[in-house]
Order: C-alpha cells, then sequence, then structure tokens
C-alpha cells in the first residue's frame, strides 16, 4: 500500500500545464499562454521552453511580461517563419517539476490579426444605404504584401436576435442596403489574413437609421 | 487572343492576379490535404516529433522572414519562386502515384493530388511569363532535381512509408505556402510600389 504523506498535507507538485496556445499578430512576433493547473499548494514558478527546428538544445522564454501573466513573448529576433518550434512549459515548487505536453508551432498558422481600426458609419441618401468603412489592423504590415487581409462586416438592428454577416473581401469599405428604417443599429468588422484565424470583432459602433429608408423587405425591381 | 485581335497581350499586373489566386489556391489544398492526412493517419505515431529531417528545397536558401524577403532583389526572388515551383515537378508526380498505394486513402486526398500537379503546373507557367515580361529571352530553363526520388521501393515497412509520405505533405505545405506569401510581396512591390 502506498500511502503519498505530500497529498495527506495537501501539498504536491504541480499540475501539469495546458492548453499552450500561440498566435502572431502580423508574421513577424507571436506569443503562446498556457494554463497553469494546479499550484500542490505551494508557491510554483513556471518556465517556458521551446526548441527550433534542427536544434538540440531547448532556449529559455526570451520574455515573460509583454502579453501578461503565463505567456511568452517572442520578438522578431526570436520570430522566424516555416520553422516549427516544440514548446513546453515547465511547473516547479519544492516538491518537483511536471512537464507540459509539447506543442508543435509554425508561426505561419497562428495567425490571428488585431480587429480592424476606425470602424465609421454614415448613412449616405441616393440611393439610401449604410456606408461602412475601417482601416487595416494595427502592427500587420498590409502594405507591403507580406500579409494579405479579408474583411467581414456584421450588423443587426438592437432589437434583432441574430447578426446578418457579409463578406467584404479584400475592400475597406461596404455598403449595405437592407435595414430597417428608425432603428438602432449594431455594425462590427473583423479581419483574416490569408491562411489565419479571423480577428476578434472590432469594439460595437452604432447608428441610427433614418424614418426615411425605404423597408428592408421591399421589393427589388430589376429593368 | 480572341479572334482576329492584335496585341491581346495579358497586362503584367494581371498575370501577377492570376498567380497569386493560383498560388492562393494551391496552398489552401496542400494545407487541406496535409490536415486530412494528419488526421487518418500520422495522430499517435508522433510523426511531428520525428519531422526533423529537413525538405528537399531546403538548399535553395528562400528567406526566412519579411526582412530576408524585403531585403533579397525581387528578380532574384522571382527566380527563386521558379526554382521552387521546378523542383516539385517529380515529387507532385510521385506523391499522386504513393496516394494511390495507400491502404484506404480517401478521394479526397487523391483528387488534391492531383489538383494540385495540375495547378502547380499552371502557376509555373504563368511565372515563366512573368519573369519573361522583366527579363525577355533570359529564362533560365534548368531542370532543378533537387528531389532524391522516392524511398527506397523495398521499404514495406508501412509506419516508414507514412512518414515519408507525411513529411513530403508537410514540406509542400511549407514551400506552397512560401512561394504564396513571395508573389503577394512581388504583386505589391512590383505592381503597387509596396503601397498595397
Amino acid at each position: 500500500l502506498l500511502i503519498n504523506t505530500d497529498l495527506m498535507d495537501g501539498e504536491s507538485p504541480p499540475g501539469k500545464p495546458d492548453n499552450i496556445k500561440c498566435r502572431s499578430p502580423e508574421k513577424e512576433t507571436f506569443s503562446c499562454w498556457w494554463e497553469p493547473g494546479s499550484d500542490g499548494g505551494l508557491p510554483t514558478n513556471y518556465s517556458l521552453l521551446y526548441k527550433t527546428e534542427g536544434k538540440n538544445s531547448y532556449s529559455e522564454c526570451p520574455d515573460y511580461k509583454t502579453s501578461g501573466p503565463n505567456s511568452c513573448y517572442f520578438d522578431k529576433k526570436h520570430t522566424s517563419i516555416w520553422t516549427m518550434y516544440t514548446i513546453i512549459v515547465n511547473a516547479t515548487n519544492e516538491l518537483g517539476t511536471t512537464t507540459s505536453d509539447p506543442q508543435f508551432v509554425d508561426v505561419a498558422y497562428i495567425v490571428e490579426l488585431r480587429p480592424p481600426l476606425n470602424v465609421t458609419l454614415s448613412i449616405i441618401d441616393d440611393p439610401p444605404h449604410l456606408l461602412v468603412k475601417w482601416s487595416p489592423p494595427s502592427k500587420a504590415d498590409v502594405k507591403s504584401g507580406w500579409v494579405t487581409v479579408e474583411y467581414e462586416v456584421r450588423f443587426k438592428s438592437k432589437k434583432a436576435q441574430e447578426w446578418e454577416t457579409l463578406d467584404a473581401g479584400k475592400q475597406r469599405q461596404l455598403r449595405v442596403f437592407s435595414l430597417n428604417p428608425s432603428e438602432n443599429y449594431i455594425v462590427q468588422v473583423r479581419c483574416k489574413s490569408d491562411h489565419g484565424f479571423w480577428s476578434m470583432w472590432s469594439p460595437e459602433s452604432y447608428i441610427q437609421i433614418p424614418d426615411n429608408f425605404p423597408r428592408k423587405d421591399m421589393t427589388l425591381w430589376i429593368s | 487572343c480572341p479572334n482576329g485581335a492584335v496585341n491581346c497581350q495579358i497586362s503584367t499586373s494581371d498575370l501577377f492576379d492570376r498567380a497569386v489566386k493560383l498560388s492562393h489556391y494551391i496552398h489552401s489544398l496542400s494545407s487541406e490535404m496535409f490536415n486530412e492526412f494528419d488526421e487518418q493517419y500520422a495522430q499517435g505515431r508522433g510523426f511531428i516529433m520525428k519531422s526533423i529531417d529537413t525538405c528537399h528545397t531546403s538548399s535553395l536558401n528562400t528567406p526566412e522572414d519579411k526582412e530576408q524577403a524585403q531585403q533579397i532583389h525581387h528578380d532574384d526572388l522571382l527566380n527563386l519562386v521558379l526554382r521552387v515551383l521546378r523542383s516539385w515537378n517529380d515529387p507532385l508526380g510521385h506523391i499522386v502515384t504513393e496516394v494511390q498505394g495507400i491502404r484506404e486513402a480517401p478521394d479526397t486526398i487523391l483528387w488534391k493530388a492531383v489538383e494540385i500537379e495540375e495547378q502547380t503546373k499552371r502557376l509555373l507557367e504563368g511565372m515563366e511569363k512573368i519573369v519573361g515580361r522583366f527579363h525577355p529571352g533570359d529564362l533560365g530553363n534548368e531542370v532543378y532535381s533537387l528531389w532524391s526520388g522516392p524511398p527506397e521501393k523495398q521499404i514495406t515497412d508501412e509506419n516508414s512509408r507514412l512518414y515519408a509520405f507525411y513529411h513530403l505533405l508537410h514540406c509542400l505545405r511549407r514551400d506552397s505556402h512560401k512561394i504564396d506569401n513571395y508573389l503577394k510581396l512581388l504583386k505589391c512591390t512590383l505592381m503597387h510600389g509596396s503601397n498595397c
């Protein structure tokens, strides 16, 4: 019979750090975050170790501060794209060290841009529609073509339950025609780099649709 | 050319647009094919941990980040793209043959392999046209056989065969992403004065 005295004291080696998630906002730097697991009732230190393709030894995380608690930030100098990083997190307290499962990361496949900026809404009279404009996300170098961005716009009346979503492609503006007069609308925009993940939605923008706006369900006559 | 039209040359800018659409499509397919294969055959075999071999194209010394890609002269980058594309000719043919030999490989993987091979040929033709526009008559036509050929035929060990195939798909996914990224960069540099 094996009795774990540590557990009886309520103290144990740390639990396994879990769910290592890495994201790059522009294909030039990246950050990884992890969930710490239990601390075993003792002060616990975490260290992230990484190894790039072809290297035999692990190096320690270059920056634990920039991306917040339980994170590691890799600046440009420490970031290569098209290289596999093997990443592990060690949790250590005075009773021992527990190592996470390894996470394999290539910066090419973890790109998640910041949300688009400066979303502006304006009502155009002729023909009546809502014009949504925005700017590319911060950080991403869109001008050089290093990052290409696609956008999606969603909107709904404050009364409505469901969002309507429109694909804006690579454009930085979109015209919305099907809106109900006299209602207050919420509009958000998000973006995605080619082959990347969708960003978070931009903060909500609001607009009051004028009373004289044509009704959404009007028949469209095509001559 | 439409019937009877003279001088109907497509603009270089349109050629670039088409090339970028193709390279984007090819990478999407390669990525899906890799993921499908990974899910079906590689999980639990630790292939990703073993995958330390270099790709057959690694001797081409392609740019490794944005700074490098911007420092290299656009002519050299265009030529690198050509070389990488050419060096995939044989392995792509091999992938198509090999898929047919894998037990219970789903049709979607085969379809993608065939499609990637075809579209890569189209992309290579397009890129040769583009390079020809910048340097008429100076189109290197060397055949790059960087690939050392399929693994020994006598490898009967199923696991080794699957790993070799996994590694090739991994390299294809990476190289097709590089090509796509370089072309998007070149398009902005050469067609839009780096103001996309």
